[in-house]
């Protein structure tokens, strides 16, 4: 057994590549205090040497005692009460307000904390069926919803309306453009002939109410629908099985067995916060003896294919092949054609046909946006079949379904422009002249258009090559509404004026069809005037609906379909599909970004710098090919690559990604901007540059090449590395009882039923090493603690962004985080397990943050006091005491402190000047953005150069909760204090309580005999526990004490003998 | 040791195995640098120390010539009519300009003349017109790494007086307490030293010899007596809880 896998696990857990080779570089990594700390840098304007740093601290030290910088005066503040408060306006008193997001056409339903009129924070709406995973109590929102607010804060949005009429680009007022455009659409007036309207999607019903206007008044406009990440596939795929545009909603709670064919529910869908919530009950419910199994075909390793039980990863010319014989399996009537299928494929097929089937219509079939549209027919068609429409499928009306795909509408909108038959286009948000289908050149075409006019949040890409700009008010300025995925509609209310004086989609609408309401909320009381509170006391209802965020019972009433035999034609069309590809050509598959989804993030460094779920790069993108291919090219981790399909071209660096199908390269979209912002241009690589509109999503017969170029990309699987120094030394004094180490645990779901204690096994020997005898004795009435359930965590980042947005964590760039100094309290480390080269292999996900050990490492050797213990548990970090010398992080068995090497947040995340060092900023010189600034959360310090931080278990929020309740006079009690992180999780994986409250959910939590201590051994009593994972293969996973590593395996003896799910 | 550099001439010795001439006067400099460093370091905390720094006394010009003497004093306005939200919630709230014109709409808003309005309430007035904030000095301010809750305070029975002195007597508001951590630190380990009943928090007079368990003690005693007795009533914490970090630091 390798050293590696000895430490890490005993089963070969890792978390890179390069881990797992056991090359020096890690080794080093390893052995290093401060891998990435390189004083010498610092110094080398001049040579590095020892005496010239002698030279510059006694000079330093020298100049601090002369000029007393110690000693200035406090600065003047001022107190600005208000005129007139507003009722029930208290000052420093936080208040939430229900909003939604509209993101891709559905609506996010957000609650949106705002300080003292401003908003710094977003959580999902409780209230709200989309988000709620605790009805009332708990709402959670992605990563992409909470990282809107510094969106909205983003000192690069466009601020001006722009004139780009002639050669020079003048700045214009809202006043001046609508007095313009009034004279311009005047003239059309009555016929809108060659006007054209291209929109992002939207189900917004003032919007689609200010469409009809809009054609109302201009009978001849054309308006177009386009968004580069759509899911037409499954609105086309539905009208083939009922004749009709159908949406599914799916109820992942009822679901026993669930088989996806490329269908990312936890990750990507538009409701996966939902999704994820529910698919986490029947996770959950393991410890009561029920546990679903989920299976995934898919063909690019996604979130959903992390968690699932059995992963088949494909090339997407077998998806269709697979649904056919799936359909054929639980016999979907009018299903012809049997193609071979391989041995792999047959036993995934026979074993989810036989768990579909006992279930009993608690089975469901779903597919991705990036099948065929046949695919997708036919797994309606199965659902039927199985009985699991009405049970866990409710199908409803697709809202604003009456229009042609995206893909078709923007070729359809380029040939028009082309043929020079559109004088006059109007662009609402989207970015098309960046991510529209590279063969259609649509910026091109875009030049050709005598008058265009953009409505963006940036002047990117597309304002630059459009006529006129309108800066675009952000969704937290401004009124608007919005339909979630289950088709409940809920209001969009502004938590601010416009920052840089923007107008919403409805208000330029509302401009140019020359309509008497101009005011955004008007014309929002207007459309639910006459569509949603007809009867009634509207004021009262409206003021309900903006309290609670929804309309109640507004959610789109179930409709009865019948899917056509077979799914209303056959799938696929055979041969051509799904022949192997031939020697040498590749699969390219384009995948939304975990970092901008499809390039509209990207100038937001919150997401730039959360590291991809999988990949764990931060800042970029890459082309992720399996680790067999990679060795038959001999490709490396950030080898450049030039892919070549439909004679376009293009470069990129390559990840080797384990798990990913062989044959298949998958590409993140959304990089390599050209006018994103200071954040976010000249990014990655734009994948764009590829994609064809005929076939957005899958392109056949790539070439690959290696350049013989390298690439930096920023890999941050390796970055705080728990080491096995301790660990080794500890082995060889105590012996080999039991081996210690194990940072993740996990069994199947049979061998947990067994003996609820298996995925200790192997373990139970590691004695506890004391080495001190605990220093503290907690007596206090309050002693918190937090689980964190391994086997409901998804990796998804939503508890990382909850906790960078609540505690004011800096970002510090891709050249500093190349030099291991992230700044994330929270990170989620990946663990990949057992063998590299094979494409079934096993991940788990495992968040980590300060554990809070009763026996603190850190504490011991603090010199100045600076870390501490608190009665209550907590393993405190005292900014005002810290003075720099980062023994505690050295001294951190869990690698979860980070240290301010700068006043981050008035450094540029972007390097410019390439100088590192020299003309420092300094946060107490007001070098932090005046608007940045407005996003930081006043309850919490923001730290400065010098000092270490680390997390706190939200220590603001237990002060809050513990004054505000003793107040009241009485005491906190169990979901009175709910951390950033356990908001935010969408599948409840954290719990967060007192340990000396019996009833608390915490305590039943770590009472479970799945939790285990990481490190425990190291005699740290981590108040921190974590719940094992549990797997639920098919076949129970027979002889997996025998074999680990083996027991995901798919067992080929299905049937009869598989293990009852659900 | 320029003895030394001419007693060894020989060609091929580097020169700089031997200290140069200026090193003859490094001696004299460093007396005076040490001598200068021992004076330096009780003058600079001397300074540090200084009620100045601490900013004890700190009484800056407001924009509205506003005695609390007057109002608070002569007049017996509670502190909570302005400062409403002292109970409630971390800060206690500077009244919003509509407080102030709660009386001052009708009273003395005009100069002597009686006609043209009165001068020392103008900022008071154009805000009340305008929407505009009257800006007003912040005396007390904590570092920005310290966070103090009023409604923690107040409800568990230390009063207005105890860190901000008899503002009912001051006509222009000045600093009383350091505001240091030491001085914060006094008062979370010993708490009964300034308890007082809930309902003497406003009362700027208040004596613990007033209340029962204090009768016919010395006013030190006759505190210790009344804080021990609402120590336990009010469930203030242990004194590990009150000098915990977290308490104050996050």
């Amino acid at each position: 057994m390798s050293q590696v896998e000895h430490h890490q696990s005993g089963v070969g857990y890792w978390r890179d590549l390069e881990q797992l080779a056991e090359t020096p570089a890690v080794e080093e990594m390893m052995a290093h205090e401060f891998p990435g700390y390189t004083p010498g840098s610092m110094l080398s304007a001049g040579g590095a040497s020892r005496r010239r740093f002698l030279k510059l601290m006694g000079a330093s030290m020298a100049m601090a005692g002369l000029t007393l910088t110690g000693c200035r005066r406090w600065p003047k503040e001022h107190l600005a009460p208000y005129s007139t408060n507003p009722a029930g306006r208290m000052p420093g008193v936080p208040e939430q307000y229900a909003t939604a997001w509209e993101f891709g056409g559905v609506a996010q339903p957000l609650l949106v904390t705002s300080y003292d009129g401003r908003p710094i924070k977003i959580e999902g709406n409780p209230s709200h069926p989309g988000s709620w995973t605790v009805k009332g109590k708990l709402g959670s929102a992605d990563a992409f919803a909470q990282a809107t607010v510094l969106e909205m804060y983003d000192p690069d949005r466009s601020r001006e309306f722009l004139d780009r009429s002639t050669d020079k680009v003048k700045v214009w007022h809202w006043e001046g453009f609508s007095e313009k455009a009034g004279e311009h659409f005047g003239k059309m007036k009555g016929s809108g002939a060659g006007f054209a309207i291209l929109s992002e999607a939207t189900t917004s019903p003032s919007v689609l109410d200010m469409k009809k206007r809009l054609l109302a008044a201009f009978p001849q406009a054309k308006w177009y629908e386009y968004e580069p990440l759509s899911r037409d596939a499954e609105m086309e795929g539905s009208k083939r099985a009922f004749g009709k545009p159908v949406r599914s909603v799916l109820h992942l709670d009822k679901a026993s067995a669930v088989v996806l064919f490329d269908a990312d529910l936890l990750g990507t869908h538009p409701a996966h916060v939902r999704y994820a919530g529910d698919w986490a009950e029947r996770r959950r419910s393991a410890d009561h003896g029920e546990m679903n199994r989920v299976y995934i075909a898919e063909t690019c390793f996604s979130i959903t294919g992390t968690v699932a039980d059995v992963r088949l990863p494909v090339h997407p010319g077998r998806i269709d092949a697979l649904v056919r014989a799936l359909a054929k399996r639980v016999g979907v009537a009018g299903v012809s054609g049997d193609e071979k299928l391989s041995k792999d494929e047959e036993a995934f097929v026979d074993a989810a046909a036989s768990d579909l089937k006992g279930a009993g219509g608690a089975g469901v079939v779903s597919v991705g946006p990036a099948a065929s549209v046949e695919a997708v027919a036919l797994s309606h068609a199965i659902n039927q079949q199985l009985g699991a429409v009405g049970k866990c499928v409710t199908l409803i009306d697709e809202p604003a379904g009456d229009r042609s795909s995206h893909f078709a509408a923007i070729a359809e909108l380029v040939k028009q422009m082309t043929a020079g038959k559109v004088d006059t286009l109007l662009i609402l948000g989207g970015n098309p002249a960046y991510d529209a289908p590279a063969d259609l050149d649509f910026a091109n075409a875009l030049k050709s258009v005598k008058a265009s006019i953009r409505l963006g949040l940036y002047d990117d890409e597309t304002s630059k090559l459009c006529k006129w700009h309108i800066p675009r008010a952000h969704y937290l300025e401004s009124w608007g509404d919005a339909r979630a995925w289950d088709g409940s509609v809920g209001i969009v209310q502004p938590l601010i004026l416009p920052l840089f004086g923007g107008k919403s989609v409805i208000e330029v609408l509302a401009m140019i069809a020359g309509d008497k309401v101009t005011a955004g909320d008007q014309i929002v009381r207007r459309t639910w005037k006459e569509q949603f509170i007809k009867g009634g006391d509207f004021e009262r209802t409206w003021r309900r609906v903006l309290e609670a965020g929804v309309l109640e019972n507004s959610a789109s009433a179930p409709i009865q379909a019948t899917a056509k035999a077979g799914g209303g034609g056959e799938a696929g069309n055979g041969a051509a599909a799904t022949s192997e590809p031939s020697k040498g050509a590749f699969y390219l598959k384009f995948e939304p970004d975990s970092h901008v989804h499809d390039g509209r993030f990207a100038n937001n460094a919150w997401l730039q710098e959360t590291p991809d779920s999988l990949t764990k790069v931060v800042w970029d993108n890459a082309a992720m090919i399996s680790v067999k291919d990679a060795q038959d090219l001999e490709i490396k981790t950030g080898d450049v690559l030039k892919l070549a399909a439909n004679g376009r071209w293009m470069e990129i660096a390559a990840y080797v990604m384990p798990g990913q199908p062989i044959g298949v390269i998958g590409l993140p979209l959304g990089y390599g901007r050209t006018s994103a912002g200071s954040i976010g241009e000249k990014l990655g690589f734009n994948t764009y540059n590829l994609r064809a509109s005929t076939t957005p999503y899958v392109i056949a017969g790539a070439q690959v090449a290696k350049t013989g170029d390298t690439y930096t990309l920023c890999l941050t699987a390796l970055h705080h590395l728990i080491d096995k120094v301790g660990m080794d030394g500890r082995q060889e004094r105590i012996g080999g009882k039991g081996e210690s180490g194990r940072l993740v645990r996990e069994a199947t779901f049979a061998e947990f039923k067994k003996d609820s204690k298996s995925p200790h096994k192997g373990f139970e020997g590691a004695a506890r090493l004391q080495l001190f005898k605990p220093p503290h004795t907690f007596n206090d009435t309050h002693a918190w603690g937090m689980t964190i359930d391994l086997n409901t965590c998804i990796g998804c980042n939503a508890c990382a962004v909850a906790c960078q947005a609540e505690n004011n964590v800096p970002v510090v760039g891709k050249d500093q985080v190349l030099m291991h100094r992230m700044m994330a309290w929270l990170r989620i480390d990946r663990y990949f397990k057992g063998d590299a080269a094979d494409p079934q292999i096993d991940v788990i996900h495992q968040p980590m943050m300060c554990q809070h050990c009763e026996n603190a490492p850190c504490e011991q050797v603090c010199p100045v006091g600076a870390t501490m213990h608190d009665t209550e548990g907590l393993n405190t970090m005292v900014y005002n005491r810290c003075v720099g010398t980062r023994y505690c992080s050295n001294n951190c068995p869990y690698k979860v402190r980070r240290f301010n090497y700068f006043d981050w947040h008035a450094k540029p995340p972007r390097n410019k000047t390439g100088v590192l060092y020299p003309g420092l900023p300094d946060q107490q010189q007001n070098d932090v953005d005046k608007i940045r600034r407005m996003q930081f959360n006043p309850e919490v310090t923001v730290r400065m150069r010098g000092v270490m931080e680390k997390c706190t278990y939200c220590t603001h929020r237990i002060a809050r909760a513990k004054i505000n309740t003793r107040n009241a006079g009485t005491d906190v009690k169990d979901g009175d204090i709910i951390t950033a992180c356990q908001q935010a999780c969408p599948t409840q994986a954290i719990t967060f309580g007192n340990l000396n409250e019996k009833t608390a959910a915490v305590v039943g939590l770590q009472r479970l005999d799945r939790a285990y201590d990481v490190l425990g051994d190291l005699d740290t009593r981590p108040r921190t526990r974590y719940l094992a994972k549990l797997r639920n293969p098919v076949g129970g996973g027979a002889g997996a004490s025998s074999s680990p590593g083996e027991h995901t395996r798919m067992n080929a003896t299905v049937g009869s003998e598989s293990e009852s799910v659900g | 040791m320029s003895e030394a550099a001419e007693a060894t001439p020989s060609p091929g010795t580097s020169d700089r195995f031997v200290f140069p001439r200026w090193a003859n006067y490094a001696l004299p400099v460093i007396v005076v640098v040490v001598m200068g460093g021992l004076l330096y370091v009780p003058v600079a905390i001397g300074l540090g120390l200084s009620p100045k720094a601490l900013a004890v006394g700190y009484a800056p010009t407001q924009p509205v010539p506003y005695s609390h003497a007057m109002h608070a004093g002569q007049l017996g306005i509670d502190c909570r009519y302005c400062h409403s939200t002292v109970e409630k919630t971390p800060f206690a709230a500077i009244p919003a300009s509509q407080v102030c014109m709660n009386c001052h709409s009708v009273i003395r808003n005009k100069d002597a003349d009686g006609k043209s309005p009165n001068p020392r309430l103008k900022p008071l007035l154009d805000s009340f017109a305008t929407g505009k904030p009257v800006e007003w000095v912040k005396i007390h301010d904590l570092p920005d790494f310290a966070y103090f809750n009023h409604s923690a305070h107040v409800n568990h029975g230390v009063g207005c007086v105890s860190c901000h002195g008899r503002i009912d007597q001051m006509d222009v508001v000045q600093q009383v307490a350091p505001l240091s951590m030491s001085w914060c630190l006094d008062c979370h380990r010993e708490p009964e030293k300034n308890l007082r009943p809930k309902s003497q928090i406003t009362n700027m007079a208040w004596s613990p010899t007033d209340e029962p368990e204090g009768k016919g003690l010395s006013r030190e005693e006759a505190q210790r007596a009344v804080g021990t007795k609402l120590k336990s009533e009010y469930g203030i914490h242990d004194q590990a809880y009150m000098t915990s970090c977290y308490t104050c630091h996050r």
